[in-house]
């Protein structure tokens, strides 16, 4: 089984390690396959206006650098660890009400997608570059410096077809109720500190590389859940 | 004002014993053949191609993910040295470091590498009871046993073994150097490290000549060990390390501290974890050196300087006196790491892992007031909790289990619950 986590940020947003060290801390602790996933916020509102000046967001101008140092890291990540790196980004649409709110993940994308696009526009855009789509944090989150996103479990009749699968966990909280829909899922740490690794990951019984990768998360089976603590 | 006088004269004391301890680290790595990692004198070089160098048994007892754990692992794997085997040994398939052992086994198809995972309850120390089942299997009749949080250079083996040459040693142990450092918790780890462990160390070595061993890193011979009770004899105390020197010492073997420094890395510790395990040492130094553990309060020259504004007033003359002698301890303390990092200069520049960053060294009266704090702690707690498990300690960090029901198991209890409460 490959010990995976697909949510986590580097200091290109508001992670609190530079890429290289975030690499380090996975490789060492002997993940498999890693997916490295700054935040792009959408700057329409003043959130994202904040999150864009204090450059906790991945802009179109810096996206070509984010790629290519995530790729190269994945490099020595592979000869160094043989653990696999995947590129992606969180797309963060974040409004003053939780219900509007929502972050997806978009593993192994090519080109930016601008946060500010409507939610079917991003989705196709995704499908287009063959990413994954997962719906990170869905439900009430437990932490109190966490801001809930609920719009995509709320207007999950008309947008769980795009949605490839659901975080079921996140850090230290489940989130039973995808598991009550039968939704595909995935659980991540959404690391954002060193501690962080300690937290909920997923267990995938497939081939380690990204298209088998993708296909059994999609197809959710082999899928298995686990609280990785030390 | 006798207050003051009186612990201006301990801490000048303080500042003495500490005198000390930095000129024998300075003669102890000045000393030919110490060196941090690769690291060679041409006189050691010569040295090595005329010696033979017997097969070892390296024992790595693996329990939970430390810092820097597959650089750990892999340097042992790329040692140079003519014939090793490695033994990972674990007590269990879902012990976080069984998959970073598997990832290194794979790496290196070719070297000797054993993964053993067997549950092994034989005492209540856990490292012991982890070194049992691999020792059973261990192939040759030199066994290393190297702690998981350690990094070493590619000259390591070499450097120890050469001191076996001596039919009377019995056991070579080594400096450590805590390096890297990105959370309080382990800059301060660091500093400890490199001031205060490795400064008694060096004395107890040179001026006391103490036998003094360091459990991460433990060369010995199978009869030898086996001569003085083998671990069955260890598996119950907690300083496994220090009854093990004890014991070759009695045999009249001797314990020999090799200069080849050995690298921790210490890079995101939580302050509660650098507490829990300076608190944990304390209580098993108090408990092995009774009185003698007092010195150490004593030689705490910050802790005591600062006192005075506490138990006397906060004046200018108290304040002053505090902030001179924490000046001189950091500086002393920035001398210290500027001497290791000088004999590992080569090492330095291949790995930026290598050095404390100087910078750190201001934190150092801060790490010194918190552990003259927990100094106090061994004398009101006898219990200690070790990997996970709660243990009541007595003479010679002798073990025995905490008693699960009963007046006193209220307490642990109750604090469990507090602690519970506030994660």
């Amino acid at each position: 089984m490959l010990l995976c986590d697909f949510h986590i940020h580097t200091k290109y947003s508001d992670g609190s390690v530079e890429l290289r060290r975030t690499v380090d801390l996975f490789g060492q602790a002997g993940f498999e396959v890693i997916a490295i996933t700054d935040h792009v916020v959408n700057g329409d509102n003043s959130f994202g206006k904040l999150a864009h000046r204090f450059r906790f967001s991945i802009k179109e101008d810096n996206f070509d650098e984010y790629m290519s140092c995530v790729r190269q890291e994945a490099e020595r990540a592979w000869d160094k660890y043989g653990m696999l790196i995947i590129p992606g980004v969180e797309i963060s649409k974040n409004h003053l009400s939780p219900e509007k709110s929502a972050h997806i993940l978009i593993i192994d994308i090519k080109e930016f997608i601008p946060a500010c696009l409507g939610y079917e526009k991003i989705f196709l855009e995704a499908k287009e570059q063959d990413a994954l789509i997962i719906a990170c944090h869905p439900h009430h989150s437990s932490e109190m410096t966490t801001r809930d996103t609920l719009f995509l479990w709320n207007n999950r009749d008309k947008y769980a077809k795009y949605i490839d699968a659901w975080e079921i966990a996140n850090r230290d909280d489940v989130f039973n109720v995808i598991s009550l829909k039968k939704y595909p899922y995935i659980a991540n740490s959404d690391f954002h500190r060193p501690r962080h690794i300690y937290s909920w990951k997923s267990l995938l019984n497939c081939e380690k590389n990204v298209e088998s990768i993708k296909r059994c998360i999609k197809h959710n089976k082999g899928v298995a859940i686990t609280l990785f603590r030390n | 004002m006798i207050i003051f006088l009186i612990f201006s004269c301990l801490t000048i004391l303080g500042l003495i014993a500490y005198g000390f301890q930095i000129w024998s680290i300075r003669s102890t790595l000045k000393e030919k053949g110490t060196g941090i990692g690769t690291e060679k004198d041409s006189d050691t070089d010569k040295e090595n191609t005329t010696m033979t160098f017997p097969a070892v048994s390296i024992l790595k007892p693996l329990k939970g993910l430390d810092d820097n754990l597959f650089d750990n692992l892999e340097s042992i794997c790329l040692l140079d040295y003519p014939a090793y085997e490695i033994i990972f040994s674990l007590q269990d398939h879902n012990d976080p470091a069984f998959k970073v052992a598997r990832k290194i086994k794979d790496k290196y198809p070719d070297g000797d590498i054993t993964i053993m995972v067997e549950r092994c309850n034989a005492g209540l120390n856990p490292k012991v009871n982890n070194l049992i089942p691999a020792y059973k299997i261990a192939k040759h009749e030199l066994i290393l046993i190297s702690d998981s949080n350690v990094m070493v250079g590619k000259n390591y083996l070499r450097e120890i073994v050469k001191n076996m040459d001596d039919p009377d040693v019995g056991l070579v142990s080594n400096l450590i150097q805590g390096v890297g450092g990105r959370s309080f918790g382990a800059i301060f780890e660091n500093l400890h490290l490199n001031s205060f462990i490795m400064g008694s160390i060096c004395f107890l070595d040179k001026f006391l000549k103490m036998p003094c061993v360091v459990g991460k890193s433990m060369l010995m011979k199978k009869k030898d060990l086996e001569a003085i009770g083998g671990f069955k004899a260890i598996k119950n105390v907690l300083a496994e390390d220090y009854i093990i020197g004890k014991k070759m010492h009695k045999s009249g073997k001797k314990v020999i501290l090799s200069k080849h420094i050995i690298r921790n890395v210490n890079e995101y510790w939580g302050i509660r974890r650098f507490l829990n395990r300076h608190t944990r040492w304390g209580k098993l130094r108090w408990k092995i050196g009774g009185i003698r553990y007092l010195s150490e309060l004593l030689s705490n020259a910050v802790f005591m300087s600062s006192l005075p504004i506490f138990l006397w007033e906060p004046s200018k003359i108290t304040i002053s006196f505090a902030l001179i002698v924490s000046s001189v301890k950091v500086i002393g303390d920035f001398y210290i790491g500027k001497i290791i990092i000088r004999r590992g200069e080569i090492e330095k520049r291949r790995n930026e892992k290598s050095s404390v960053l100087l910078f750190y060294y201001l934190l150092s009266p801060i790490k010194d007031w918190l552990i003259g704090l927990i100094w106090f702690v061994p004398l009101l707690s006898n219990t200690v909790v070790w990997r996970g498990n709660r243990y009541i300690i007595g003479k010679d960090s002798m073990l025995s289990s905490c008693p699960e029901t009963g007046i006193w198991s209220w307490r642990y209890r109750a604090m469990d619950a507090i602690k519970t409460r506030f994660a």
